[in-house]
């Protein structure tokens, strides 16, 4: 009874959610709010991606650039090649991103820890080189796309993928969400304490390894393909930039991956302390204010933002039971 | 404000002092732009604004545009694609500036062209290559000195055609600039038909340059084509030096990005001597146009606070012509109207401190005015040599040339 009302509440969190958004795009006139906005969700499915890996299977991914890189060239190369509409590049790159995830997946069967962290690097090296080299997508010079006209109800295209990546956070926190507390879930909490322990009480640590890094590589691709027609621009540097990496990693770890709500917490916090601070300070020192929040909470709050929530939150709901 | 209260002693003195108090509560104009000052592009986003800067304190000692102050509006783009958009929607959505100047440099440049082109904003363009080509925006204008795409590629082969040179050999970083450079040289040699015998594209951390030296020295190519960047830029002269390059070499250099600029040169000193490569400004007698030197003064005073490149020649002249330019034309039209200002820079040439500007349909150079040096007598770690006359010698365009190739490579070395 409890856990359906918890789904009940969750659903109508979402649709309140898409209908604030999907409302916003028809009120609000000024566009830079949908600018920032598309950021902000953006790392928001990026970091929620991340976690369902790095944060319930405890498997640090570094490659969220190379997943996001390759998100951003499925749709460019889908766009070129045939004028796919958007949603067929999500979904094509949700693909593609996920057979990239089965071949990370694969990877874990030997390498654990930071093993593992420094082949997802290398990864993310090897396709920029392979996209750099690819002349079709516009190699090492990048590419310009030219946007398609903008579909009804929305009346310019930056509003529409505003609603697309809205939609694309709520898959991705529906689908951790269903993980998290599903056997998949308990599974990879039992691999991520002890993974030898867990092989041999039974659980099948390669199966799930293989389901979170399918389902986390799908999730960073498909958050990926819009950046094409967002920036109607792309080139390797920008779509294979760490700094995506290293944004998704932090936004996770400051909310905390113990639960779904962590990473969205974190990305909302950093993604809009990130955008605000690129419109005011704006020089060396937004690096330097990140990189103190950073330290900041790993020092004071190890287990992110819910960590600090967590304790209160349980008195309450004990105290109502 | 001399001006005005000059031009108000033909007025009665209350009528001065009304309008001076109405103008100073009049807004200022704000120029908006995003500029790379943190990550790779950072080094030349801050020459390039220190340049803007200081026209913008000139035209404001002079008075302002339109009797208005002028602030600039500034934002760090981390030298990335992906953060102008939100920040140009940002200065015209919520800051509401009057006029938009591009950020450094052509990928950051590169997702905002679309966006102003649907808006139909006027953008001052600042050292992109070539971003409006499938763009078409037709209220763009590049400072740069680029020119026609193919000019850059066609200038150097000119110079090694008559040198003497009959073939090719490509060395090109898998970088954006690089392999924009690579695609127009092959282009034009394919046109004069002149045969490309090597041609290399390494990856972009290549610090070891020796083993392809060696590859393109047994090629023996006359004419060597290099577009590299700042650190192999350094490495591949380090190459040269140590395994020669062969006496078939007319002439080495192109597209050398990293040369123009301070640091890089007084670290690699000697071992410029010979190479000819491109560059926008250089301190030799045909490039000082009215107040090129003042500006140089105040850079050089204001470069060692701001702790940027203390030569300048690269790119703050040009922040300062691009200021030049838009000053011409509001003051010319008497208004911000965008599309009026942007049909004054079409049809008209512009006086600026790196000479006459015009402009051709698509926004760039009408004619290039890239430059193509040699270096000359260059010794080992002194910065104040490149600022006499005589060290980087002008060989392109004829209307600035300052000397004769030195060929062969070997030979211009000592």
């Amino acid at each position: 009874m409890n856990k359906r009302s918890h789904s009940i509440a969750f659903w109508a969190a979402v649709a309140v959610f898409l209908v604030a958004v999907l409302s916003m795009t028809q009120i609000v006139r000024n566009e830079y709010p949908f600018f920032a906005g598309y950021v902000i969700l953006q790392f928001i499915a990026l970091a929620v991606a991340w976690s369902i890996l790095g944060g319930y299977a405890g498997y640090v991914n570094f490659g969220t650039n190379a997943f996001f890189g390759v998100g951003v060239y499925t749709a460019v190369a889908l766009f070129k090649a045939t004028g796919a509409p958007l949603a067929v590049q999500i979904a094509a790159a949700a693909v593609v991103g996920m057979t990239l995830g089965f071949g990370v997946g694969l990877l874990t069967l030997r390498m654990r820890g930071i093993f593992f962290s420094i082949a997802t690097i290398a990864l993310a090296i090897i396709i920029e080189t392979f996209v750099m080299n690819w002349r079709f997508v516009g190699g090492a010079a990048g590419i310009q796309i030219q946007r398609p006209p903008v579909t009804a109800p929305f009346d310019s295209y930056v509003k529409m993928l505003f609603f697309v990546q809205a939609v694309l956070v709520v898959i991705a926190v529906a689908i951790a969400r269903y993980v998290q507390n599903s056997r998949i879930g308990r599974g990879l909490q039992a691999l991520r304490d002890d993974e030898l322990a867990a092989e041999c009480t039974g659980v099948p640590t390669l199966k799930l390894k293989l389901i979170a890094c399918m389902i986390s590589g799908a999730l960073i691709s498909a958050a990926g393909a819009p950046a094409a027609m967002y920036l109607q621009y792309a080139d390797p540097s920008s779509a294979f930039n760490l700094s995506y990496s290293v944004s998704a990693l932090a936004m996770a770890l400051i909310g905390g991956t113990a639960h779904w709500i962590g990473p969205v917490l974190g990305a909302i916090l950093l993604g809009s302390t990130q955008q605000l601070l690129a419109v005011t300070i704006s020089s060396e020192v937004n690096v330097l204010v990140l990189g103190i929040m950073l330290v900041l909470f790993v020092v004071g709050a190890p287990k992110g933002i819910i960590g600090l929530l967590r304790p209160r939150y349980r008195l309450r709901a004990g105290g109502k039971q | 404000m001399k001006r005005r209260t000059f031009l108000g002693g033909a007025m009665a003195v209350a009528v001065v002092g009304h309008g001076s108090s109405a103008l100073a509560q009049q807004p200022p104009i704000k120029i908006g732009m995003s500029m790379p000052q943190t990550g790779g592009l950072a080094g030349g986003g801050k020459a390039s604004l220190l340049g803007i800067e200081i026209w913008r304190d000139d035209v404001n000692a002079k008075g302002g545009l339109l009797g208005r102050k002028v602030e600039l509006v500034v934002y760090d783009d981390k030298s990335s694609a992906s953060e102008t958009p939100a920040i140009y929607a940002k200065l015209v959505d919520v800051d509401k500036v009057d006029l938009l100047f591009a950020p450094y440099a052509t990928v950051p440049t590169a997702p905002i062209m679309p966006f102003v082109k649907q808006r139909g904003l006027l953008l001052m363009g600042n050292f992109s290559f070539q971003v409006n080509s499938k763009v078409g925006h037709d209220m763009w204008f590049n400072n740069a000195p680029w020119g026609p795409a193919d000019s850059w590629a066609a200038s150097f082969l000119d110079l090694a055609q008559k040198a003497g040179g009959k073939n090719m050999a490509l060395l090109t970083a898998d970088q954006e600039f690089a392999q924009n450079l690579a695609l127009t040289a092959r282009d034009v040699a394919k046109k004069r038909n002149i045969p490309i015998v090597f041609d290399q594209v390494y990856p972009p951390n290549t610090v070891e340059f020796s083993s392809i030296i060696r590859a393109l020295k047994a090629a023996k190519p006359d004419i060597v084509y290099v577009a590299s960047y700042p650190p192999d830029s350094a490495g591949i002269l380090r190459a040269v030096n140590e395994i020669g390059i062969g006496d078939s070499v007319k002439i080495f250099g192109g597209g050398m990005v990293g040369l123009q600029f301070a640091a890089v040169m007084s670290n690699l000193g000697s071992l410029l001597n010979g190479v000819v490569n491109y560059n926008t400004w250089l301190p030799e007698k045909s490039m000082y146009f009215d107040g090129t030197k003042e500006f140089f003064d105040k850079y050089t005073k204001r470069a060692v606070e701001a702790k940027v490149d203390p030569l300048g020649y690269y790119l703050a002249p040009f922040g300062y012509a691009m200021g030049q330019m838009i000053e011409a034309a509001v003051g010319a039209t008497k208004s911000l109207d965008q599309k009026g200002i942007a049909k004054y820079l079409r049809e008209n040439e512009h006086k600026t401190i790196v000479g006459p500007i015009a402009f051709s349909a698509d926004g760039e150079r009408k004619e290039t005015a890239t430059l193509q040096a040699q270096f000359r007598g260059v010794k080992d770690k002194d910065i104040e040599q490149f600022r006499s006359s005589g060290r980087q010698v002008i060989l392109f365009p004829d209307k600035l040339k300052t000397g004769e190739l030195i060929t062969p490579f070997e030979a211009a070395r000592n």
